[in-house]
């Protein structure tokens, strides 16, 4: 089945748009470039990515790509990658590695991309004419959900699933092979207390003895349970000092050896991050979780440091968005709740909210004729300078249309417009355009989803604004896309992941 | 089936039990444990069904610490900036009702309720609450703070003790603002001994930077617990924070707060019983490095 184009980012002249695991370049004036594909599927279309991608060839670096398996200690122990057909059975067929974000640097020279269930980034160089090549692949302890680069460009700042937030540098230095332990910026000098398993030190440090240690004794221990699980923690740990034992004897051990250093943490799945830069061009971590929260935290090297909160939300945050546009002080967030907010994220004050839920309800009315939504999931928020002001569009999820809020001089965000498309969209970008034209939008739909259109509509629609209104026009001649075996189901899944967010639970 | 039934006798008796407790009032009987058991262990990251407020602003103390409340009209004081748009939006919702003091001292998981009642008359001028994250727990110690506050009609003690359900690991920033806090206590915290569960423990490099972030520069966060490896892991994150920095020996034998840990904590008595060790760590506050 033909995948539609998912996710879009435009960089300097160039507009990437990824389709499945593949990332396309195409020109300004949308004319195709070229194609980079997950690797796995050159190494063989018809399987499902597995630890075949560690040998795939990476021009740089050595791979540093590691996938959680339960087998993984076995396999990491006698260096051999489990088979085929077990990885078959590991990973399931709707975790494809999706890519699930894109991101360019300032400077449009590299783009960074993350894909899913494999919880790798990407990084790539952009020779400024839409062809990539791949600098380094990392494979992180934490799926990541969101990322966002410093302003220096030196650095990627990884916020994922477990809540928390790694720098990384975009660049590998050459010596990558030694785990950097002397950097001044490490805040967390022991292995994290939230590293999940023993073979991935969340912390740029070797696997440490100190996993050997005793967690207990016999006159701490009350209950039978609690014995029980000291005497299978002693002979688990039996087996792995002998495990490590091996390790420290075999030469080749795939552990996350790239330097990454844990930053901050939530005790929630992260959502979005961003930068926010206040006037005295101090530069702050801006994080929004699945419980409500946005935290404010200083920039590195005081990470450890929360300035404030921006509590208001009664639903997830799934997207925030610093204004653009000389009015970096105010933050726009959305995700499960009726309204946008706006923020002094700053001050951690709340200046107002935007609804969103009754344009929806409207567009939905005009499409089916009654209003059956009671709740949205914002999936975008990009902001932009548009016709002389800040122009802020945002995407609901499951929504075949598009909304153009406006930031007011007094901080105001007011919908200006619903712009209705053939299918539901998935993202949103702004084309500049050369000379005195007025800037375009790009927006990748879903046209399987939309009520009538089969395949008639391209996937991706460009929008130019017209005295009318607005013209769309399909963007022709795209890459025929790799065929891929993916069921409806287990692609909208995937392509709609904002609303599982929601909290649903009723358990004591 | 048999012992389905003797289970479900025994739950209904709990529950008539505990329905009786909340609907006496001025009931002046202590409550008994034993219809308040509950599995010591409950999973931080899963989503409980929890009540927080959404900013410390609207939290309502009032019903917490009833003898606190200022009767005054407070609603133009807090309205936000003037700058702020249109009045047709709502965005300081109803405003609770204010309490004259705010609550300085926290008591992170705290079970039984044996801390709270020992600390209460020591600082009857300091608001103290209590946090745990188990519903029957937590109504014991509400019960239990109902019925002494009953006992003593007199002298007006207990007054300042509350007892709140919540996971402080997620939502400690919703109760408290920056710096609200004098002390935080974590005794005898669940050591989760397996290795995969120590994401779940109390103190992390991560979850550190929030307790910072209630603490006021100065203030203090009071460790206790019976396991030495709990302990030595409370220290080390404790130690690797900037933001802390560990009290002396001294000091710390010289806090009066640091005996009434050791010796009225259910945890603290039951460790008594069974002769077991107690290692104390206490770290306080630094300021924010300059920025």
């Amino acid at each position: 089945m033909a995948l539609p184009y998912h996710l879009l980012k435009v960089c300097g002249s160039t507009v990437f748009a990824a389709q499945g695991s593949d990332i396309h370049s195409f020109s300004s004036a949308l004319e195709y470039i070229s194609t980079w594909k997950y690797p796995v599927h050159i190494a063989d279309e018809a399987n499902v990515p597995s630890t075949e991608a560690q040998d795939s060839p990476a021009p740089e670096g050595p791979p540093a790509k590691r996938r959680k398996m339960d087998g993984g200690k076995e396999s990491a122990s006698n260096g051999q990658p489990k088979s085929k057909k077990a990885a078959q059975y590991i990973v399931p067929a709707n975790e494809r590695p999706f890519v699930q974000g894109l991101y360019a640097t300032t400077d449009g020279c590299h783009l960074v991309a993350i894909t899913g269930s494999d919880k790798t980034i990407w990084v790539f160089e952009h020779d400024g004419r839409g062809n990539l090549k791949l600098l380094s692949q990392r494979a992180m302890p934490k799926r990541p959900c969101s990322l966002t680069l410093t302003p220096d460009n030196h650095t990627i700042l990884s916020a994922d699933k477990f809540g928390d937030v790694y720098a990384l540098p975009l660049l590998q230095s050459t010596t990558t092979t030694t785990p950097p332990t002397s950097d001044p910026i490490v805040v967390a000098p022991l292995p994290k207390s939230r590293s999940a398993t023993p073979s991935t030190p969340a912390a740029p440090s070797t696997p440490t003895p100190l996993l050997l240690k005793p967690q207990g004794n016999e006159l701490t221990v009350h209950t039978k349970r609690n014995l029980k699980a000291l005497e299978n923690q002693k002979i688990s740990m039996d087996r792995n000092s002998k495990a490590q034992q091996d390790q420290l004897n075999g030469a080749a051990h795939d552990v996350v050896v790239f330097e990454h250093t844990l930053l901050l943490g939530h005790v929630s799945m992260l959502t979005a991050i961003c930068i926010g830069t206040t006037s005295g061009s101090r530069e702050y971590i801006i994080t929004a979780d699945r419980d409500e929260h946005i935290r404010v935290s200083r920039g590195m090297p005081q990470a450890h440091v929360i300035e404030g909160f921006c509590l208001g939300h009664e639903d997830f945050v799934s997207r925030l968005c610093v204004a653009p546009g000389g009015k970096a002080r105010i933050l726009i967030s959305g995700g499960g709740d009726d309204d946008l907010f706006v923020w002094d994220w700053a001050r951690g004050q709340l200046l107002g909210k935007a609804g969103v839920l009754e344009h929806v309800r409207r567009a939905v009315v005009a499409v089916e004729g009654e209003a059956s939504t009671t709740k949205v999931a914002v999936s975008r928020v990009f902001g932009c300078r548009w016709e002389g002001a800040t122009g802020v569009f945002v995407v609901v999820e499951r929504v075949p249309a598009l909304f153009r809020y406006e930031l007011l001089e007094d901080n105001t965000l007011c919908h200006r417009e619903t712009i209705p498309l053939p299918g539901n969209v998935l993202d949103v970008e702004m084309i500049e355009a050369s000379g005195v034209a007025p800037p375009r939008l790009l927006v990748a739909v879903d046209p399987g989803a939309s009520a009538e259109g089969l395949s008639s509509s391209s996937s991706l629609i460009l929008l130019d604004k017209e005295e009318a209104g607005w013209r769309q026009s399909n963007v022709e001649n795209l890459p025929a896309g790799a065929d891929v075996n993916i069921s409806t189901k287990e692609l909208q899944k995937i392509l709609y992941s904002t609303e599982t967010l929601r909290k649903s639970s009723d358990f004591d | 089936m048999g012992g389905d039934k003797i289970k479900k006798d025994k739950r209904q008796k709990r529950e008539d039990y505990r329905a009786a407790m909340r609907s006496q009032e001025g009931i002046s009987e202590l409550p008994r444990k034993k219809f308040y058991r509950q599995r010591a262990h409950a999973n931080p990251f899963s989503d409980h069904q929890l009540i927080y407020p959404p900013h410390p602003d609207q939290m309502d103390w009032s019903s917490l610490y009833p003898d606190y409340v200022v009767d005054d009209e407070p609603q133009d004081q807090h309205t936000p900036a003037p700058e702020t748009p249109s009045d047709q939006q709502d965005l300081a919702p109803l405003r609770p009702k204010r309490i004259s003091k705010d609550v300085e001292v926290a008591d992170i998981g705290c079970g039984f309720g044996g801390l709270l009642i020992a600390l209460g008359p020591t600082m009857p001028e300091t608001l103290i609450l209590g946090l745990e994250i188990r519903v029957s727990v937590t109504q014991f110690v509400e019960d239990r703070i109902k019925a002494l506050r009953a006992q003593d009609q007199d002298t007006k003690l207990y007054r300042n003790v509350g007892v709140l359900r919540a996971n402080t690991m997620k939502f400690l920033p919703n109760f408290f603002r920056k710096g609200q806090l004098a002390k935080v206590f974590i005794c005898f915290p669940d050591p989760h001994f397996k290795t995969r569960k120590h994401k779940q423990r109390i103190v992390s490099t991560t979850l550190n930077a929030e307790y910072a972030y209630v603490l006021r520069p100065g203030g203090v966060v009071y460790t206790i617990t019976d396991v030495p490896d709990l302990h030595e892991w409370m220290v080390q994150h404790l130690d690797a924070h900037p933001s802390f920095e560990r009290v002396s020996e001294a000091e710390q034998e010289a806090d009066p707060c640091v005996a009434i840990m050791r010796t009225e904590t259910e945890e603290g008595k039951k460790v008594e019983r069974h002769k077991g060790q107690k290692y104390v760590a206490l770290f306080k506050r630094l300021e924010d490095p300059a920025w």
